[in-house]
């Protein structure tokens, strides 16, 4: 009894006093994050669980409805959900080694390294809708398109023009290709800064052991970049389960939804058919599948040491 | 010695061939915008299909520099974008200081909200903080600040803020204590630690995010549209490139003129300061679960 | 690793816990949350009886939101506001340009955060949906509006019911007619537009490639083809679509298109990846259906050889579909007797003939047979066609029935789903939406 009720006064205190020390540095940031964006996510949640008349703004509980909707109301949303996973599945892999390689090569010049940073870098710095339009009209049907004239009229690979962003799978491949190329020179970026954080003396103690190329690479290398690699792996995850303007500009979800993501649903739902309860639901339901992600990505890596608890 | 020598120009020749290769893979759909760019679609595509320019013709160019709201969508994308960058930097960097180093009961908790916030999309967000804004009431103002600059800077604000915080938190965590333990010697408190010591050890950090929050700002359209559209006087660059898709067809060699106008301050700004940039202190924490 | 996993489901409950509490405390609670109350409908009230009880006395400001294009709303600022002004000096239009692919869903912002627009032009494929939402005044409550509504043309006016109300005015109309490559088709052996779908269609058949582009599955594309070979949606009150999108009649239009496109008559640009019709128009096609902005984009029509002309008839039959905008005036206005008065006005035959001018096809009766309609010969060719064009199905669930119908055109044509099969599973849907 003694020993529980002492100390808290004491901690109470001291807790009071680290509030009072960092009210001044996160004050700022934390009245507008509650009020942009809390509030917001909480407004969110409430509509998942209810029906909410938009003019009216009336908002009347219904449970869990909703979920139920989105669950049962047809392959729409499996569609959707399976190719959010299928982006990540897809893409990461071609990022994350695609980023690591160029990351080593450009690391291995001595001259130009800057060209090739920036020349990979373009992408990233591209607006979403801009780099949409041009695969847009790259991936277009018939001979008009770039990529059916260069591998029907020029190279004759195939017979026929392929009607890209209109077919499930070619639809979806367009999708991830522009992924990938948009987002590689980031990773890139961020593999490079960690590989010239990489010790030199590391090496140079392999190099005395006799170790070539590959077995530095190896041994040292790939080790070093671990947490770096996991950084990649958790954004670009998150980013998986955000592709949104790609599928509108792109092939609108078609056909019949099968090229369609949750984010894309959630917007067409709510803007388009006033659904805002079951586009609720589904924001709700991505999140906890990124949230469960990264969880279990982090077991997977085992980065609890890494990880400094504060 | 002579061989390794040779070996050596070998490799980076061969390095040099791999990469530019790879680049030149990279860089077709730029070649594919600005070869369109000096074409005359007459709203469908020319077959066969330009990779390469035919011709230089800026008349799409001038088409849209001469149109009389270019001038006003530059300004006000120019002025949005800074006003925004600078005030967030600002707020995050005192935010990301809060939760690195200063201890206070509930900061893992808390901040493992802000990380949560980053997984919700963001889209339904609009109509509630669109009310927030009209609540704000101000003389002068009957919808608060909805419609106004300062309302649209204040959400771009504050739905970065969680975002930037992690960034720039994992880099003040990577600092080391001996730097601020100093200060406490002389006893000065968290704010001359901050000012004095963190701030400018963080400069590239700072420079670097700011690049990032420039092209996010830059090319922001939901919000903006939402926000501001109803007000010709605070159209942005964004809200004028989608003004020249229209309703039943579009001159493409217009969006492409406008896209490649609104790629150049970007990349101007990158290639000032890429060699700047550091991601160092960012990777070193990792995603809390 | 158990204690991080721990903390998060502390968040997510904890979080649910909060959004329950704000669920459970209801609307009193938390007035930001209901646009209704942050309208300001009950505060606004005094500025409603100044403004609508003494027009002339006070100056007022009502906004209208449109998506004119360049020279459309040039001609709508130079000529017809001007008109407006002189009428209503007391009655200030501020007229916002909005850009045509996200229109839409700034409608639908605009009615969460209450601050809609007084009057808008709003596609007639919407104001159905907005008026169910309860977004929009019922127009047809005004006393003048039946007189009114005998000046419109039946089909453009029929967009604006909901429920036995009217919710907006005709605005502008079109509909689509066929767009003919007369080089084309003379290298088929017709000197001339064929007067039926029949000669036509005999004439492409030997050619192998196609001779007609259809651009995708949407209701928009495949209706006129559907309603020209015979097909119906619903009973003549939409209440219904089995026992009519699966009847004998529609299994047959639609078989009939599936014939056309395997003997490589008719092509779904969608569904082949064929060429763009604006763009094949040129050399391939010999034809196809498009609303008059074609012709509006493009000057040198005639010295191509691309004229305009009525959509070739079927079994004696000709079909087209309605599209256009309506002017509707939306619930929360605070000025609803001035943005009524303008929508009348925008309707008026003076603002029409001027909109004309920049291609917006009138939807007043007595303009069908103008000078200004008649001696041009694209404009006259759409009115004409007209005639015979029909609205799509006026519901609230309209972008569902849209999905249901792309779905079904797609299984037939991609998968080579069955079509009687198709068609009635797609009734059975329909009559979902439209219960």
């Amino acid at each position: 009894m003694v020993t529980s009720v002492r100390p808290t006064p004491v901690r109470l205190k001291k807790g009071l006093r680290g509030w009072l020390t960092a009210l001044p540095f996160i004050l700022p940031g934390l009245v507008l994050v509650t009020a942009f964006v809390l509030y917001p996510l909480l407004f969110t949640v409430r509509i998942a669980l209810s029906d909410y008349q938009i003019v009216l703004g009336k908002i009347t509980f219904l449970g869990l409805d909703n979920f139920r909707k989105v669950l049962s109301g047809g392959s729409r949303f499996w569609y959707a959900y399976r190719n959010n996973f299928l982006y990540a599945l897809v893409t990461v892999p071609f990022i994350l080694l695609g980023g690591m390689l160029f990351a080593y090569l450009i690391n291995g010049l001595k001259k130009g390294q800057s060209i090739f940073r920036v020349g990979f870098y373009l992408p990233v710095i591209t607006s979403w809708v801009i780099v949409s339009l041009v695969f847009q009209y790259m991936f277009n049907n018939s001979n008009r398109g770039l990529i059916n004239y260069i591998l029907v009229d020029v190279l004759h690979i195939l017979d026929d023009y392929v009607p890209w962003l209109l077919r499930e799978w070619s639809g979806n491949a367009a999708i991830w290709l522009m992924g990938i190329w948009k987002n590689l020179g980031w990773a890139m970026l961020i593999y490079l800064a960690a590989l010239q954080g990489i010790p030199k003396d590391r090496y140079e103690a392999a190099e005395l052991d006799g170790a070539g190329l590959w077995a530095k690479f190896w041994h040292i290398t790939i080790p070093s970049l671990r947490p770096t690699t996991f950084y990649v792996m958790v954004n670009m995850i998150i980013g998986s389960f955000n592709v949104f303007i790609q599928v509108m500009m792109l092939t609108g979800g078609n056909p019949n939804g099968k090229t369609s993501t949750l984010q894309y649903l959630l917007y067409d739902k709510a803007f388009n058919q006033f659904q805002f309860g079951e586009a609720s639901a589904i924001g709700m339901i991505s999140a906890v599948t990124i949230v469960v992600l990264t969880v279990v990505l982090n077991r997977v890596f085992r980065l609890d040491n890494v990880d400094q608890e504060g | 010695m002579k061989s390794k020598k040779r070996s050596e120009i070998l490799g980076q020749a061969l390095l040099w061939v791999l990469l530019i290769g790879a680049l030149l893979v990279f860089s077709v759909p730029f070649l594919f915008m600005i070869s369109n760019s000096f074409e005359e679609f007459s709203y469908v595509l020319p077959y066969p299909p330009k990779l390469l320019p035919t011709r230089l013709d800026f008349s799409a160019y001038k088409h849209i520099l001469d149109m009389d709201i270019f001038p006003v969508a530059v300004r006000n994308s120019i002025v949005n974008t800074c006003l925004t960058v600078v005030l967030s930097v600002f707020v995050s960097t005192l935010s990301a200081y809060g939760f690195a180093r200063v201890p206070f009961p509930g900061r893992e908790k808390l901040f493992g909200i802000y990380l949560f916030t980053l997984m919700m999309p963001g889209f339904l967000n609009i109509i509630p903080q669109f009310l927030i804004l009209k609540g704000i009431r101000l003389p002068g103002l009957p919808n608060g600040l909805v419609g106004t600059r300062a309302g649209l800077i204040l959400i771009y604000v504050a739905t970065n803020v969680c975002g930037h915080t992690f960034f720039l938190r994992n880099f003040f965590r990577s600092l080391p204590d001996s730097l601020s333990e100093s200060v406490i010697v002389d006893g000065g408190g968290h704010g001359t630690i901050f000012f004095r010591i963190m701030l400018p050890l963080s400069t590239p950090a700072i420079g670097t995010m700011t690049i990032f929050a420039f092209q996010g700002f830059w090319e922001e359209y939901f919000t903006a549209k939402v926000l501001v559209g109803a007000d010709e006087t605070m159209i942005t660059f964004p809200l004028l490139l989608q003004r020249l898709n229209g309703q039943h067809a579009t001159r493409w060699e217009w969006v492409f003129a406008a896209s490649i106008l609104a790629l150049i301050p970007v990349v101007v700004l990158f290639l000032l300061f890429q060699r700047k940039m550091v991601v160092g202190g960012l990777t070193q924490g990792a995603v809390k679960g | 690793m158990k204690k991080h996993f721990s903390k998060w489901m502390a968040l997510v409950l904890a979080l649910t816990m909060l959004c329950l509490c704000l669920g459970a405390c209801g609307e009193p609670d938390t007035p930001v949350t209901d646009p209704a109350a942050s309208t300001g409908k009950p505060t606004d009230k005094p500025a409603d009886t100044t403004g609508s009880t003494q027009p002339s006395s006070e100056p007022i400001t009502i906004t209208f939101w449109h998506t004119y294009g360049d020279s459309e709303e040039a001609q709508f600022r130079d000529v017809v506001l001007p008109l407006w002004e002189k009428v209503h000096p007391d009655i200030h239009v501020e007229a916002v340009r909005q850009d045509s692919s996200q229109y839409h869903q700034m409608i639908v912002t605009s009615f969460g955060t209450g601050m809609s627009p007084d009057v808008a032009r709003v596609d007639i494929a919407n104001i159905a949906a907005y008026a169910k939402q309860g977004g929009l005044a019922a127009l047809s409550d005004y006393a003048d509006f039946a007189e009114l509504s005998g000046n419109y043309l039946e089909a453009p006016l029929s967009t604006n019911l909901y429920q036995g109300k009217y919710y907006g005015l005709p605005l502008d109309t079109n509909c689509k007619a066929a767009v003919v490559n007369t080089n084309v088709l003379k290298s088929l052996g017709l000197d001339e537009v064929p007067a039926t779908m029949e000669a036509f269609i005999e004439a492409a058949k030997a050619r192998g490639t196609y001779s007609l582009n259809v651009s995708g599955v949407g209701d928009w594309d495949m209706y006129p083809y559907f309603w020209l070979f015979g097909g119906e949606l619903t009973d003549d009150g939409f209440t219904k679509a089995t026992g009519y999108l699966d009847s004998d009649k529609s299994i047959a239009a639609m078989e009939k298109i599936v014939a056309l496109h395997n003997d490589k008559v008719l092509t779904i640009r969608d569904v082949d990846g064929s060429v763009d019709a604006w763009d094949g128009i040129n050399s391939e096609y010999a034809m196809f259906f498009e609303g008059p902005w074609y012709f509006g984009s493009y000057e040198d029509c005639t010295a191509k050889g691309i004229v305009a002309a009525t959509i070739p008839t079927y079994e004696g039959r000709s079909a087209s579909v309605v599209g256009g905008e309506d002017i509707a005036v939306f619930a929360t206005s605070k000025y609803p007797e001035a943005a009524y008065e303008f929508a009348k006005f925008m309707t008026s035959e003076e603002v029409q003939l001027a909109m004309l001018e920049a291609g917006q096809l009138p939807i007043l009766k007595s303009l069908v047979d103008s000078e200004a309609v008649q001696n041009n010969p694209v404009w006259s060719v759409y009115m004409r066609q007209m005639e015979s064009a029909k609205a799509r199905i006026p519901s609230p669930n309209n972008s569902a029935i849209q999905e249901i119908w792309s779905e079904m055109v797609t299984g037939i044509f991609v998968d080579g789903a069955d079509v009687a099969q198709s068609l009635h599973d797609a009734a059975a849907k329909i009559d979902e939406q439209l219960r």
